[in-house]
């Protein structure tokens, strides 16, 4: 049939049946097929995010020091010696066989102190992480998603949020509700901490409002908040677990920093606290530089490793951001 | 001895954790100094890939696994980065799809030779300016461009530009990745002869890459055909033109016709007569499945943009244009890009209001609609948009996309609803169904996915369509069936169409009526065929002419 097509329009009908047909009956049966189930397509889409992370060196470092901060406070009444409470020792001991680490100047077990600190430090960074990233990803989006006069308001007011000084605003805020605990702190740190999530979240769903999935759900005639909740937010996963880890941190260095200037519950124990009373105890003078190096270090490493875990939630969303794979 | 000589080829791109991909298979070509050789290929069949290992610009993932790059009596596939970099002077250079954006905006155009110039070291600093305004002439641009910015350079005149830059290294070969491909059709057109003189005038050697096996005829002396990372056939354009031998070239050339033409036929295309001309245009006699019974009536309507930056004039992007869709017909909106299609088509969706005039549909003022109301016209007035791969979300099944406006608009629920998703994906030929419905979209080809589109526009029993140029994103292989698909809907359904494009081509086939735009104002209106074959306005002949024709080339009297 080849010696006479001259005119391409008579061209009898080509050989290659239907390149499309082809193509759907290979992926048809291709290796990778969602689950049924929306809970188990969940969890594959869950498990390939954790793998993405973990396969990214410094993010595996990260997750592993996380994992351990998390079991200590776990099975902190399993790990720690003695009640942290428990003041029945003797006062500013030095390390010994009973006390690891000493004892402070009211007479408990460092060791036992620092093992438990670690719950309350889990607790305000998870807790008011995730509030304000709540916070973030509905004024975010909704403020990136609308237009008009609300939008100017959310603008006025994310702004005004954002050029307040946080520690200062922190310390006016902890001082007007004393004595309120942890709910307290967390909520402090959740209403100083969420406005720079919005301003991150707001620019990405200003971008990916006008791609054409988003036109074409409204052509559904789907409602702004489905457009919104259903269509934008889970195009946005990673961003948003990014920036949880990022409040997370910052919630657990304000929790520190509030315990350690004394505007928090002082009768918990946390890291900031232990700090708090060290100093007071003027630890540094009578050579127990442990009491304050060991909180002091957990708080460290444990805003480390979840900034470490971050670089690997950058790779979620931007494969290239993915490390090893050349220049 | 040949310029180049690839011997084996291979290339393969390795993400981490992912399967492999052999983009090209032992590859084996060789080009002789002073060739103009047109490398086609749709996409995924490894042609960019293979350009851009010749010119040693491949990057990871990718690797040459194995074979030989010889270009002038040097293995190229093993240079180091230095090395190469003396050797692009004199050597191979390349100029890229996106070449337009490949300029820096902050810095002027001169500064871009200056640096070219400095770094090779191989022109004079005295004479550098002089240098980049002969080069810049070879591309017919004036030696003012030299101050301008980037920003203040039409797409075209920014293609221009790079070649120029690519030409400053006076290459002995040079990689065109196609290069009018992001431009707009009568740019396209200009650029082309531009490369074409200037292969002629300077004698490099030419490697023009594209999917449009038309261009590559029109220009190319010697055409390689690949497919699936394999060269298939490669011969000169003539021979290809007249006696391809391989059948996937065959299958390319058939896709091309000259819409000027007394019968247009594309293979797998089949015109129907719509339910309307069926009913011999009475409207009682219209089959109940007859979707339209409205008209859409645009009167009179202008839009005018608000200007972009102070001090320059505002942009009117539609002026004074009235039609009238009738129910069941389909019409075409022709012109080329900025011509003010797309706006006329986001005025009649409700989704921009026009600056003056109407639009009506049935009883519903479109221009007053209010936010809320505009599910009402959406339930009538569906789109398909321009971008398969930006149009679904890519967390969604297809079974979702799907489900959401059948629940929206008809008020099914549950199985009915998924009863009627069913339906849906039978209608646009996704079968079998149950499969699709699972899918998500990245586990689609273009095509495929371009159904999902129309079938969700299907989904509330649309009268009125309007497609977006829905097929210019698409392999020419696959267009054929969209096209088909949306001939079959308007025939079976009885729905009406607004079809924009600027593809006269695809017009010519899918539509009764054209409506020709230029700068925002109707030029040329009537029936398609009419008004294809016998043009009256200039603008219309120059769109017309701006469509490659290899048997324009070859052959003179063997034209169709």
């Amino acid at each position: 049939m080849a010696d006479t097509t001259a005119d391409p329009t008579t061209t009898a009908t080509p050989a290659i049946a239907d390149p499309e047909s082809a193509r759907g009956a290979e992926s048809v049966n291709g290796p990778r097929r969602p689950a049924r189930t929306r809970l188990g397509r969940t969890g594959q889409v869950l498990g390939r995010a954790f793998a993405t992370v973990w396969a990214n060196p410094k993010a595996r470092v990260g997750l592993v020091i996380l994992g351990m901060f998390v079991l200590m406070a776990i099975f902190a009444p399993l790990l720690a010696p003695y009640s942290p409470h428990d003041d029945s020792f003797g006062r500013n001991e030095p390390g010994s066989a009973a006390h690891w680490l000493g004892t402070t100047g009211a007479g408990e077990d460092v060791l036992s102190q620092v093992i438990y600190g670690a719950r309350v430090s889990l607790l305000v960074g998870f807790v008011a992480g995730g509030l304000s990233t709540v916070v973030a990803v509905v004024i975010g989006l909704s403020w990136g998603y609308l237009r008009g006069w609300g939008n100017d308001v959310v603008n006025f007011l994310v702004n005004l949020f954002l050029v307040m000084p946080g520690l200062p605003l922190m310390i006016i805020i902890a001082a007007y509700l004393q004595n309120g605990g942890l709910p307290m702190i967390i909520l402090v740190v959740v209403i100083t901490g969420w406005a720079w999530g919005a301003r991150v979240l707001r620019s990405q769903t200003q971008s990916l409002r006008s791609r054409d999935f988003v036109t074409a759900a409204i052509f559904s005639g789907e409602s702004s908040a489905r457009v919104v909740f259903r269509e934008i937010l889970p195009n946005m996963t990673s961003m948003i677990a990014g920036s949880f880890f990022g409040a997370a941190t910052s919630a657990v260095l304000a929790e520190s920093g509030l315990s350690f200037l004394g505007l928090g519950d002082m009768a918990t124990v946390s890291w900031g606290s232990m700090i708090f009373w060290a100093q007071n105890s003027m630890a540094i003078l009578t050579g127990q530089w442990i009491l304050l190096f060991a909180p002091g270090l957990c708080i460290a490493l444990l805003a480390t490793s979840m900034t470490l875990v971050n670089f690997g939630v950058d790779g979620l969303s931007n494969p290239r951001l993915r490390e090893g794979t050349g220049r | 001895m040949s310029l180049l000589e690839i011997q084996d080829l291979s290339v393969v791109y390795e993400p981490r954790g992912a399967v492999p991909t052999h983009a090209v298979k032992n590859a084996s070509l060789s080009l002789e100094q002073g060739e103009f050789v047109g490398l086609v290929g749709e996409s995924g069949s490894g042609k960019s890939t293979l350009g851009f290992a010749v010119t040693r610009l491949a990057k990871a993932p990718a690797r040459i696994s194995g074979g030989r790059i010889v270009f002038d009596g040097t293995d190229i596939a093993h240079l180091d980065a230095e090395e190469l970099r003396s050797q692009r002077r004199g050597g191979f250079a390349m100029v890229l799809q996106s070449g337009m954006n490949a300029l820096n905006p902050v810095r002027s155009i001169a500064n871009h030779f200056g640096d070219i110039f400095a770094a090779h070291g191989h022109v004079p600093k005295g004479r550098r300016r002089q240098r980049a305004i002969e080069l810049l002439d070879k591309v017919q641009l004036p030696s003012t461009v030299l101050d301008r910015y980037p920003g203040e350079l039409s797409g075209g005149m920014r293609q221009r530009v790079s070649i120029a830059l690519a030409l400053s290294l006076e290459p002995r070969l040079m990689v065109f990745d196609e290069p009018t491909t992001a431009l707009d059709v009568l740019v396209q057109h200009a650029v082309m002869d531009t490369v074409r003189e200037l292969q002629a005038a300077e004698g490099f050697t030419a490697v023009l890459i594209s999917h449009d096996l038309g261009v590559v005829l029109e220009s190319a002396e010697r055409v390689v055909v690949m497919h699936d990372g394999e060269i298939v056939e490669d011969g000169a354009s003539r021979q290809i033109f007249s006696a391809p031998a391989h059948p996937y070239t065959q299958m390319l050339l058939s896709h091309y016709a000259d819409p000027r033409a007394e019968v247009v036929e594309l293979p797998g295309f089949e015109r129907k007569a719509s339910a309307a001309e069926r009913a011999g245009g009475n409207g009682e006699a219209r089959p109940e499945r007859a979707a339209a019974h409205d008209a859409i009536v645009v009167d009179h309507v202008s839009k005018v943009y608000p200007p972009p930056r102070r001090g320059e004039k505002a942009v009117t992007a539609v002026d004074d244009v009235s039609f009238r869709l009738e129910p069941g017909a389909a019409m075409a909106l022709v012109g080329q890009s900025g011509s003010g299609k797309s706006t006329i088509a986001k005025m009649v969706t409700g989704v921009e209001r026009p600056t003056s005039g109407t639009v009506t549909f049935g009883d519903l003022r479109v221009d007053r609609l209010r936010r809320r109301q505009l599910r009402t016209l959406h339930a009538d007035v569906q789109m398909v948009f321009q971008d398969p791969y930006s149009a679904l979300n890519p967390l969604h099944t297809v079974e979702y996309t799907l489900t959401r406006p059948v629940e929206n608009f008809t008020g099914l629920k549950g199985e009915a609803a998924r009863e009627r998703v069913l339906q849906l994906l039978e209608t646009v030929g996704l079968t079998p169904v149950e499969q699709y419905a699972a899918k998500l979209p990245h586990q689609l080809s273009g095509g495929q996915r371009q159904r999902v589109v129309i079938a969700r526009a299907l989904a509330s029993d649309p009268q009125v369509l309007i497609a977006d140029e829905p097929v210019s994103m698409l392999d020419v292989s696959l267009r054929a069936g969209v096209l088909s698909l949306l001939e079959d809907l308007r025939a079976d359904l009885g729905v009406s169409l607004l079809y924009i494009t600027h593809d006269l081509l695809s017009a010519r086939v899918v539509t009764d009526q054209i409506m020709v735009l230029h700068h925002g104002k109707v030029v040329e209106s009537g029936g398609t065929t009419q008004v294809l074959r016998f043009p009256e306005d200039a603008y219309t002949t120059q769109l017309l002419d701006a469509i490659p024709q290899p048997a324009r080339r070859f052959a003179g009297g063997a034209a169709s």
